[in-house]
């Protein structure tokens, strides 16, 4: 049930990058997609009875490392793109005056 | 409400219904061989107590190796777009004009060097107990952020950091390919796959250590450029 409900998160965000205005709202909805991604990638290991992916002693079931690790990267990663698309979106207030994607686009 | 976006939530409620549907067998998808690899195999092939770390820095090196890549451009980018010079003095954040409280810097002159100690902690134990580079450079960064609270006056330089930054990088390209010397594979430990889970740690602690202080340099310069934008 869990998995569902983390990719009904997903869709949120979709939905929201498709009918947002402005562009601040496009990098939260970027920042929300991927908050769903994390949960959805998260749950898939995790079984019930699973320990933390921490070998104190030989022989104890943990849940599966592999989500976990590659969630790691996703965070790092999603942070530094969220600070690129955030400077992107000053410099294009500076130039535009303005931070919706109608009066960005009718520039050209 | 336009008719288009009915029909986008209608084409969204289909793709969850088919999330769904292929779903329910993902059991049989989805086993648990690679879980139990890593239960038998991943402390006595890395010396790694921790196997999401034994999984990043020794099993898939080459994620942590362009995720470190990709952290370099993305802060490069930030700084050309941002385009301010390293002489340039930080503007005066929006605390400044309201005067930060007394008892918030003394609290903060307190609480920076412990935090400072706790992320230095999280990255040289990140094989033994939860945490790693990621995590511990994350805790640096924002101990280093405290700074700004207590002298908003002080000025960074930026290219000093980008420049540590980048060899930063090449360091941690150089130590991971000298595996190829020793054990004659490309990114991987460079200590030979029978000795002590102690010895081994030696590689695993030096790029937690590279890896932690390149994070936390990044999230340091993302925070400077915005500072100097928000004039």
């Amino acid at each position: 049930m869990n998995p569902i409900l983390s990719f009904v998160v997903i869709l949120i965000g979709i939905y929201g990058l498709a009918v947002s205005t402005n562009i601040i709202k496009s990098v939260f909805c970027v920042t929300i997609i991927e908050a769903g991604l994390i949960l959805l990638f998260l749950n898939l290991g995790q079984y019930e009875g699973g320990l933390i992916p921490i070998m104190e002693a030989l022989g104890i079931e943990i849940v599966d490392p592999i989500p976990q690790a590659l969630m790691i990267t996703t965070i790092v990663i999603g942070s530094t793109i969220t600070s690129l698309a955030l400077m992107i979106s000053i410099k294009i207030f500076h130039i535009t005056g303005s931070i919706e994607w109608k009066d960005f686009l009718k520039r050209k | 409400m336009p008719l288009t976006k009915y029909i986008l939530i209608i084409l969204l409620g289909l793709v969850l219904a088919m999330f769904i549907v292929s779903f329910a067998d993902y059991q049989e998808i989805y086993n648990n061989i690679s879980r139990l690899f890593y239960e038998t195999n991943g402390f006595l092939d890395t010396g790694s107590r921790n196997i999401v770390t034994a999984i990043y820095l020794d099993y898939r090196l080459f994620d942590s190796l362009f995720e470190a890549g990709i952290l370099l451009v993305a802060v490069s980018g930030i700084n050309w777009i941002s385009q301010h010079g390293a002489e340039q003095e930080n503007a005066h954040f929006m605390l400044d004009k309201f005067k930060t409280p007394e008892l918030f810097i003394t609290f903060s002159r307190l609480v920076y060097p412990i935090m400072l100690l706790f992320g230095i902690y999280i990255v040289l134990n990140g094989h033994n107990s939860p945490g790693g580079g990621f995590q511990g450079g994350a805790v640096i960064a924002s101990a280093l952020l405290i700074l700004f609270y207590i002298d908003l006056k002080k000025s960074t330089n930026m290219r000093v950091i980008m420049t540590i930054e980048k060899w930063l990088f090449v360091s941690l390209v150089s130590i991971s390919a000298i595996s190829l010397l020793t054990r004659g594979v490309l990114f991987t430990n460079f200590i030979p796959l029978d000795a002590d889970a102690d010895l081994k740690s030696i590689y695993l602690i030096a790029l937690n250590i590279i890896i932690g202080a390149k994070v936390a340099l990044g999230l340091t310069a993302v925070f400077i450029a915005f500072l100097k934008e928000g004039r």
